[in-house]
């Protein structure tokens, strides 16, 4: 049965022409895969006017793409997307399909795995190829994140999965690389699409939502004034964080309340929680110490926040901080 | 208007432990809840069915002890429940599990006399995280789906979803019916008061099994499950607590900025 | 009147001789070593801040302190309410919170053996996941258990279990001559002498420094459950709280609730838990009662005589909170009351006064009668089932003269009225600096004078925690 099926597929999810990020961050393990394999690397497009995209995707490492375009695919919807990827397997069979773990990503893949009768792997952090049986060890996180597993599909083809954004990096773009680019005329009849997108809307990022932040840059007493705020702005902005602060920082009319964490504050858990001239008083970290990773930055070599950090500067934050997002920038451009 | 609300019953993944010799779940002293995301798909139908009228009807698929989270779904509004259980069903992955909740649609369809207009699911269950039941559902049913939705209305044959994205909403409709995976609400799940809680303690809980469902049990169970676990492990949590002192503010920033992007952390 | 020698550099140094590394000075004492919850009773800075870590250092530090008649203020996590950890003669600030192990658990006698800066929430949170409860649960969860023993601490779990000082059978003190002495025993009875352990527990820190703690721990009962009810008006809400008593009925806590306090909270926390309007009724006042049982039937049972007393009582509904997560979110509303306050408050004090539980409906109409006339605006909640009010004086306008002069009238009035009533000035805050006048008046002054007398014997410099409960400079 696996004979007819050859290649690794990376889809690159695209909307309004562009391509987002993770496909092109996931042709680098699959690169890797590949070539463990000894088969070809293939990126499939879809989209409208996206034909850079595919473009892009062998510059980042595919062998070739295969790509579709109309406009049924300039905005994502179920039918639309799931049709034209389930026709392409079909007639071209991939061995393997990566799809990015996104929202778009978890609602199409299902949809396309179901129809073919395979197994689909959500949300994984590793890939690897069992040495044994040649199938893709998809690696996932289960029960919030207490448990590992790895995860194969023995028996069904395609073997599918969905791997989370930013888990992996882009490789090097290669700007004179090229590959076949293999268009396949898929088209999907308006009335076929169930859904209708009425409204895209942009909330204003006015409520500030620390429970459900992914990262959060933090300032206390050590931040020293409401201006000095801008400088953690500035992190979290580069780093898409939501801004926090200690009690201290609120008592002194640097930031309004709703930013608070700790004790009288919100209590939070995010990823990744960046301390910044906070000294680490318990009722700041009984509200903070559930976070995944903490990095402390502060002067006083003594502070008690570096019990409990992962990664810690001793330094003055002004110094440091503008330092580490030129560092940080450099790192990924 | 008629709506379905799958629900399913999970550890408190909050009070979780893991046994670090098997790499395997404590239960002993987990509470079990019905999954919080399944509590607001619940709530949302309530909801509706306050709106426009009809009924609420949960299913859950598990081992008996699920009856307890089909209880508390019927007494924050749901009008009827039933349990699926049997042998037949245990180790399902998403396809299977899929595959066995598109049966029960159809046997619930029947023992209620109607079709139902809206399937309702939680985004994910909060032990396995995966978000594909839904959708694998909806593609058994042929029925059209909107996932990740954040406030649902129900308005002349549509519903119209605000589905969650990068920065704000979409706002999407379908027609009915229609299979639809909830994040949230803007409003908390309601408590059940005393009456509701003990008209659902009364209220009998019927028990569907695969001979009920008229199933091919080998699409059901380990054996109907195109993935396999593999293997599991515990991920390591050590505080390696390295704090880099002594250094210019340049050159330790970029150290931190260096580890943090080869761990992966940001 | 007391006079107080200054710390020179000689004395700082002994200091950091006797707890090497432990003592901070000059501007390296963070700002919040000035004052605690209340800052309305004055923010007086350390001029040094010893973070001792055993008893040893504490009793050298003390020793020191006592020979050069250096005044010395004990604290915790700083979560008080009453201005009772705030240096207000400067001196030393002795901070216990790195005095923070639980060091042994005794199944056999069921005891635990902590260090005073153990954080309630972490010896709570110890205890439950060995199966244990530590009953005493007052709102400040983040709160070092040795303060609330300092100021025998009460909280919502009172009215069936009792206060901290229930829960205490043995301490380490050192004393303010630097001497060690050890309080108490494990054993549930004592006839031996005056009970100086239970001179301790709510001297707030005036007699000694806790330095070790031997605490009563029970078996956590198995099941619980919170019921959400909600009345028309807080007089019906508050009438129905003496039938639970006479129903055999003995909750775990019984919290009532004022419409305004509740939705200040919600509006904090930014969820909405208490129903507002139920079948066209808007609920005017809130109860919020917590049951426990060993199984789930019993609790069931419970749960279900609860409502039926409750509807006939006069409740619009009872909504009951039967899962982990359904409880959090319903004490979340609880516990944020003070700081939802605060947010939305200028100018704040507060008192939290105790009467007979009878008492509480005519003694509230009294408060807040007498607030309208002291033109302030009143909020209030409060331990139902044990008679304990918190009532916040609140104002956004006043300048702080003025408010102080408005509070001031205002206590005096609705203590002299509490007193008449068969109360007491604090239910579990204690009187700290804020509230010594209204202590004389509500006691006399026979007891205060033994009081001073106890405190003369205990320290007799007068160096620990100086004008603080009946010591009046």
């Amino acid at each position: 049965m696996s004979e007819a099926y050859q290649n690794i597929w990376v889809f690159v999810e695209t909307e309004c022409g562009k391509a987002k990020n993770v496909g092109f961050e996931l042709l680098n393990p699959a690169r890797e895969l590949a070539d463990k394999k000894g088969c070809k690397l293939v990126a499939v497009v879809i989209g409208k006017d996206v034909e850079h995209v595919a473009k892009d995707a062998i510059c980042y490492g595919a062998d070739s793409a295969i790509l579709v375009e109309g406009d049924e695919y300039e905005y994502y919807s179920t039918d639309a997307f799931a049709t034209a990827l389930f026709e392409l397997i079909q007639k071209h069979k991939p061995e393997t399909v990566i799809i990015g773990a996104t929202n778009n990503g978890r609602d199409m893949g299902p949809r396309v795995s179901c129809r073919l009768k395979t197994g689909l792997t959500a949300d994984c952090t590793a890939l690897d190829i069992d040495e044994e049986t040649g199938c893709i060890a998809w690696t996932r996180p289960t029960f919030g994140g207490n448990l590992m597993a790895t995860i194969e599909c023995p028996e069904c083809r395609p073997q599918m999965g969905t791997v989370r954004p930013a888990v992996f990096k882009k490789a090097p773009y290669q700007a004179d690389k090229t590959g076949e680019i293999i268009r396949e005329d898929i088209h999907v009849a308006a009335d076929a699409i169930r859904t209708k997108l009425v409204e895209r809307v942009k909330e204003v990022a006015e409520a500030v939502n620390l429970e459900e932040a992914d990262i959060i840059v933090s300032g206390g007493r050590g931040v020293g004034s409401a201006e000095g705020f801008a400088t953690i702005r500035e992190l979290a902005d580069l780093l898409g964080a939501t801004v926090g602060c200690s009690r201290a920082v609120v008592d002194a009319g640097w930031m309004p309340h709703a930013h608070q964490v700790g004790q009288s504050g919100k209590t939070v858990a995010p990823k990744v929680y960046i301390a910044c001239g906070i000294s680490g008083a318990i009722q700041h970290v009984a509200g903070m110490s559930g976070s995944d990773t903490i990095i402390a930055i502060n002067k006083d070599e003594e502070a008690p926040i570096f019990e409990v950090a992962d990664y810690g500067i001793v330094g003055n934050l002004f110094d440091v901080i503008p330092a580490f997002i030129e560092a940080y920038k450099k790192i990924k451009a | 208007m008629n709506i379905l609300v799958c629900v399913k019953q999970v550890p408190d993944t909050n009070e979780i432990k893991i046994d670090p010799e098997t790499h395997t779940l404590v239960r002993a002293g987990v509470p079990s809840i019905v999954n919080p995301f399944d509590t607001y798909a619940l709530e949302a139908g309530v909801q509706i069915k306050e709106a426009v009228g009809g009924k609420v009807v949960v299913v859950s698929m598990g081992p008996e002890q699920a009856a307890d989270a089909l209880k508390t779904c019927l007494s924050v509004g749901a009008d009827a429940a039933y349990l699926v259980s049997g042998r037949e069903f245990g180790g399902s992955d998403t396809l299977a599990t899929s595959f066995i909740l598109s049966h029960v649609v159809k046997a619930v369809e029947e023992k209620e006399g109607a079709p139902f207009d809206l399937i309702l699911c939680g985004k994910q269950a909060v032990d396995g995280d995966t978000a594909q039941v839904g959708p694998e559902l909806a593609e058994h049913l042929g029925l059209p789906q909107i996932t990740y939705a954040m406030d649902l209305t129900v308005e002349d044959g549509a519903i119209q979803v605000k589905r969650e994205c990068d920065e704000g909403y979409d706002l999407m409709t379908t027609s009915l019916p229609a299979v639809v995976t909830v994040v949230k609400l803007p409003t908390e799940p309601r408590y059940p008061t005393i009456r509701s809680k003990m008209a659902a303690k009364k209220k009998p809980i019927p028990v569907l099994t695969a001979e009920d469902l008229k199933i091919d049990v080998a699409r059901c169970g380990l054996k109907g499950s195109p993935t396999k676990v593999k293997s599991t492990y515990t991920p390591s949590r050590e505080k390696n607590g390295m704090k880099i002192a002594g250094l210019p503010a340049d050159e330790a920033a970029a150290q931190l900025a260096t580890l943090l992007t080869d761990a992966k952390i940001l | 009147m007391s006079t107080y020698n200054t710390l020179t550099a000689e004395i700082i140094e002994q200091l950091q001789a006797a707890a090497p590394g432990n003592v901070i000075t000059g501007e390296d004492i963070n700002p919040d070593y000035s004052k605690d919850e209340m800052p309305i009773y004055g923010t007086h800075a350390p001029d040094c801040v010893v973070v001792p870590r055993s008893t040893e250092e504490v009793a050298a530090v003390m020793k020191i302190c006592n020979e050069n008649k250096i005044p010395v203020t004990p604290r915790g996590a700083g979560t008080g309410l009453a201005g009772g950890a705030v240096p207000l003669y400067g001196g030393v600030l002795i901070d216990t919170t790195k005095m923070n192990q639980i060091l042994e658990y005794d199944l056999e006698n069921f005891v635990v053996r902590i260090q005073p800066g153990v954080l309630l929430n972490d010896l709570a949170e110890d205890c439950s996941s060995k199966g244990l409860l530590y009953p005493p649960d007052p709102g400040e969860k983040f709160a070092c258990v040795g303060g609330n023993v300092a100021t025998n601490a009460g909280g919502m779990r009172a009215v069936k279990y009792g206060a901290t000082r229930d829960y205490v059978r043995a301490m380490t003190v050192v004393l303010p001559t630097g001497e060690i002495t050890h309080l108490g025993a494990t054993v549930s009875k004592t006839s031996s002498g005056y009970s100086l352990l239970n001179l301790m527990i709510g001297s707030e820190g005036t007699l000694g420094i806790i330095t070790e703690l031997t605490l009563k721990i029970i078996p956590a009962p198995k099941k619980v459950a919170s019921l959400i009810i909600p009345f028309e008006d807080l007089d019906t809400c508050i009438s129905t709280v003496p039938k639970f008593k006479m129903a055999h009925m003995d909750p775990q806590a019984l919290e009532f609730m004022e419409r305004e306090i509740v939705l200040s909270s919600e509006r904090y926390i930014g969820r909405s838990v208490f129903p507002q309007v139920i079948d066209g009724i808007t609920a005017g006042a809130y109860l919020l009662v917590t049951l426990d049982a060993n199984n789930e039937d019993e609790l069931d049972a419970l749960i279900e005589q609860a409502a039926e007393l409750v509807m006939e009582a006069g409740a619009i509904d009872v909504l009951v909170a039967d899962t982990p997560n359904k409880m959090k979110d319903a004490w979340a509303a609880r516990s944020s009351f003070l700081e939802a306050i605060m947010e939305e408050t200028k100018l704040l004090d507060e008192c939290d006064v105790v009467v007979p539980v009878n008492k509480i409906a005519s003694y509230l109409a009294y408060v807040n009668k007498t607030g309208e006339e002291c033109g302030l605006t009143i909020k209030s909640f409060g331990h139902a089932g044990d008679g304990n009010l918190h009532i916040y004086q609140c104002s956004n306008d006043l300048t702080e003269d003025e408010f102080k002069a408005r509070v001031d009238k205002f206590f005096e009035l609705i203590y002299a009225e509490a007193t008449a009533l068969g109360g007491l000035v604090s239910g579990e805050h204690g009187i700290g600096s804020g509230k010594i006048k209204y202590l004389v008046e509500s006691v006399g002054e026979t007891n205060m004078r033994l009081m001073e007398g106890i405190k003369h014997v205990f320290d007799p410099n007068m160096i620990l925690n100086p004008g603080k409960v009946c010591y009046r400079l």
